[in-house]
């Protein structure tokens, strides 16, 4: 550790520069299929590694981390919408603050400002939660998530309700998604190994010390949910960008379920945990979906995350990239 | 009655006891005394099972009982007046009372052992029905032996009964743990307070730091000069 | 435009659905005061206990007394179940391992019903002397409608004699405010805590029978928002308050009901937004609920 630690930034330029080859090759060499499937194992790796920053690195438990999907992947979608659609599709045109009506974001501002939106919101759920218990946050976040979709369904005019918005570009691609994949890593990477990230490990360690010792915990609860909403956010618009579609069902306590099965069969709390948990279960997933449509027996992936999920709590609670540290009592 | 042989007990892997050899006889107050942080609540916990020794053996009435929980030990008639005296703050000063003796299945004698307390405590009886949170800390403290009382134990471990009362109270509390012995219930005594427990106990034990450093008869214990300068403060 | 009459039809409305609201409530801040767990599963239960008397009351034609034993039953042993297998083994660890694995439970079951019985709501045609409608004047109710009501004020009387006099129930006390201290009193505390899992379990089972005989459909993942809004009334009176369980339940149930009633139609959508609005509303002005005591944070 020690080591790289000496010349982090040079060992991300070259992590990222082998991203960029490897990503190249893959868009070159591999079929759209394969291609497809690394598209999503890169979208829900970003996803979990910003849960991983709320979760993992402060010990807060949030379970609305598919409210911040929507609020982006609705954000930028409705942003970044082609002028001439718009009317077809029943959209509304932008109003002049964001542009007026006769332009359309381009895509990566679009992404930005999905996740702002998304910090905006956590922002404004964690100030009254998280001063209390984490459990109260993990209700409370839940309750959002029942508010957004809720919002989704009845604001018709702005989502189309229930119908759901069809026909977005497809602007994700392999180099968008991977590019803020390498982002997300950066910065969670960079938050944790800061005087910022010692405080929140200190935070889930023992709160009462860390108070003790000056730290201050509700800045650096709501900063570190701010962010990982943020990125939470950007996901939601990558994803709404590749599968064309969206709807308020999408956005549901499932999405979020599994996202933390993800981030805790990969080890919370770790750097490359949530990578690898994102992208085992998305290849599960695959090569589970002909068995599911096949017998026809719906709710078998499911089944297999939520036994997976019980199985790795029971017996391996640290992840597969997780250390097993000794217990303080 | 009590035999502790070679205990150690680690909190994560830093060591709080370290091996530690004790014994109560049948009868006996034993004190066990030190500075804060010295270890003496350590051994109390392990004895009645909250902490596990790391090594070590604990002996009661001849029989190993390391692999014992809290209530089997219960059960065999050990009970621990725990530090800042543990009362359930949010429950009736009676209903404190009953669940010391839980464990028990003679619902007569319990009624009995309940008179007998309130004949002791007159107080408490006054305020049965009260929320123990409400109550003073004398009254408290009173509960609390109240309660360890109510589990008709053989041995009774108290830790730092003393802490945070007045002195008269203090003596009085002190007279009442001497009547307890009376009636032929061992006490095992933690204190801070070294100078009121040397005056009632017949064996004594010095903890600095998870180590046994002084052992000895009171009397003589509190005669040496040079444990008075270190350990009872003049 | 709104008469008296339909005030209180609405209200009946809304006190039924907080009884169930309530029900639930019990048996996860028992729960919640002895282990810190939002307890997921307990949602996963309704829709057991839904089917499970959609099974033997509508299809084998039991009878109601044996289904409401049966039933009763059937969730204490799926709780203890549920105890035994994953609870026992995770306590003394960090609170959120707990949560975590009553989230997987609670899929595992969901999606377990999924596969068995199908992805399809059930018509739950309870028996015609369930059904009956009775019409006064001013309020039109059923049978089960009474039945709700009537065994809701049974069960919480119970169960606040049980918290108050019983020996287990004085344990479940101690336990919620001092484990280690009602340990060393000699309580069994992981029998205490079955005692807690199968009293809730088997509520939670009962109030699936009471939804699906009340709104005449159930299916796979009727239990997961009942579960959660049954815990938002659990916050809204007063975490690990027993009585604060039945109050919040009922006032949630008034306030989902009445809102929806009586705001305009455009609003009814937002039915389930409402509730955790005013669970946010709550955790804002007063995060201790209307009968619970400040919680301190366990070191």
């Amino acid at each position: 550790m020690r080591k790289i630690n000496k010349f982090p930034e040079l060992w991300f330029l070259v992590g990222g520069l082998i991203l960029l080859v490897g990503v190249f090759l893959a868009d070159h060499l591999l079929n759209r299929y394969l291609v497809h499937i690394l598209i999503l194992m890169g979208i829900y790796s970003i996803t979990t590694v910003s849960l991983n920053l709320t979760n993992g690195y402060t010990g807060l438990f949030s379970l609305g981390h598919a409210a911040f999907m929507a609020i982006g992947a609705y954000t930028s979608t409705l942003l970044a919408f082609p002028i001439a659609l718009r009317e077809a599709y029943e959209l509304p045109l932008l109003p002049s603050f964001l542009g007026g009506p006769e332009y359309s974001w381009p895509f990566f501002p679009a992404l930005v400002a999905g996740g702002l939106l998304a910090s905006i919101a956590a922002l404004l759920i964690g100030a009254p939660v998280l001063r209390l218990r984490g459990h109260y946050l993990s209700v409370a976040s839940l309750g959002f998530m029942v508010i957004v979709t809720t919002f989704a369904k009845t604001l018709r005019g702005i989502t189309r309700g229930s119908m759901g918005i069809n026909a977005i570009p497809s602007y994700t691609n392999i180099y968008w998604t991977y590019l803020w994949l390498f982002i997300s890593v950066y910065v969670v990477w960079r938050i944790v190994n800061s005087r910022f990230g010692r405080a929140m490990l200190a935070i889930r360690e023992d709160e009462t010390a860390a108070q003790a010792l000056g730290i201050y915990p509700m800045k650096y609860k709501l900063l570190s949910f701010a962010v990982g909403a943020f990125f939470a956010g950007v996901a939601g618009g990558l994803y709404a960008h590749f599968t064309k579609a969206i709807r308020p069902f999408e956005f549901s306590f499932f999405l979020t379920f599994q996202i933390v099965t993800m981030l805790i069969i990969g080890g919370m709390g770790t750097t490359s945990g949530p990578i690898v948990g994102a992208a085992s279960l998305i290849a599960l997933r695959y090569a589970l979906k002909p068995v599911e449509e096949g017998l026809q027996i719906y709710g078998l992936i499911e089944l297999i995350y939520a036994t997976l999920l019980i199985v790795i709590m029971l017996w391996k609670p640290e992840g597969i990239m997780g250390k097993r540290h000794s217990r303080m009592s | 009655m009590l035999k502790i042989e070679n205990l150690t007990v680690k909190y994560g892997v830093i060591p709080a006891v370290h091996n530690a050899n004790l014994e109560v006889r049948e009868g006996q107050i034993v004190a066990l005394l030190g500075a804060n942080g010295a270890g003496k609540t350590t051994i109390l916990k392990t004895i009645m099972g909250i902490l596990k020794p790391a090594e070590g053996n604990i002996y009661y009435q001849g029989e190993s009982i390391n692999f014992f929980s809290p209530p089997q030990r219960v059960k065999m008639g050990i009970t621990l007046v725990p530090e800042g005296r543990g009362i359930f703050n949010r429950l009736s000063v009676e209903e404190n009372l009953f669940l010391g003796a839980y464990h028990r299945s003679d619902k007569e004698e319990v009624e009995k052992d309940l008179n007998r307390i309130y004949t002791l405590f007159p107080r408490l009886q006054e305020r049965k029905e009260q929320i123990a949170g409400t109550l003073s800390g004398g009254e408290q403290q009173m509960l609390a032996l109240g309660r360890g009382l109510m589990s008709r134990p053989l041995l009774i471990l108290l830790d730092e009964p003393s802490l945070g009362l007045a002195p008269l109270l203090v003596r009085e509390l002190y007279s009442f743990i001497a009547n307890i012995r009376k009636e032929g219930v061992t006490i095992l005594l933690v204190e801070q307070n070294a100078t009121m427990a040397l005056k009632v106990c017949d064996y004594v034990y010095l903890l600095e730091t998870g180590v046994v450093k002084v052992q000895g008869i009171a009397e003589e214990v509190w005669s040496r000069e040079d444990v008075k300068k270190v350990y009872l403060g003049g | 435009m709104f008469s008296l009459g339909y005030l209180l039809q609405q209200t009946m409305n809304g006190v039924v659905l907080g009884c169930i609201y309530a029900l639930l409530a019990l048996g996860m801040t028992v729960v919640y005061g002895i282990l810190r767990l939002i307890n997921f599963a307990h949602g996963a239960l309704i829709t057991l206990g839904a089917f499970f008397t959609y099974f033997i009351l509508v299809r084998l034609g039991i009878p109601l007394v044996a289904t409401i034993f049966l039933v009763l039953g059937f969730g204490g042993l799926m709780g203890l179940v549920l105890d035994i297998v994953a609870y026992r083994k995770l306590r003394g660890g960090p609170e959120v391992a707990l949560l975590i694995t009553s989230l997987g439970f609670y899929t595992f079951i969901e999606n377990f019903m999924k596969m068995v019985v199908s992805p399809q709501p059930y018509a739950f045609k309870a028996p015609s002397y369930l059904t009956t409608i009775f019409r006064t004047s001013f309020l039109t109710f059923r049978t089960i409608d009474l039945f709700i009501i009537g065994a809701s004020i049974a069960i919480m009387w119970c169960f606040h004699l049980f918290i108050k006099k019983t020996k287990m129930g004085i344990a479940m006390r101690a336990i919620a405010e001092n484990l280690e201290v009602a340990s060393i009193m000699g309580i069994e505390i992981n029998r205490v805590i079955s005692v807690a899992f199968v009293l809730g379990s088997a509520l939670a089972a009962f109030t699936g029978f009471m939804w699906g005989a009340k709104y005449g459909q159930i299916s796979y993942d009727m239990g997961f928002l009942t579960g959660v809004k049954a815990f938002v009334a659990v916050v809204v009176g007063g975490v690990g308050s027993v009585p604060g369980a039945m109050v919040g339940g009922v006032i949630l149930g008034l306030a989902e009901i009445l809102s929806t009633a009586f705001l305009p139609t455009y609003f009814s959508e937002y039915r389930d937004g409402i509730v955790f609005a005013i669970l946010i509303l709550v955790l804002l002005v007063r995060p201790s609920g209307i009968m619970g005591v400040k919680e301190e944070v366990r070191v």
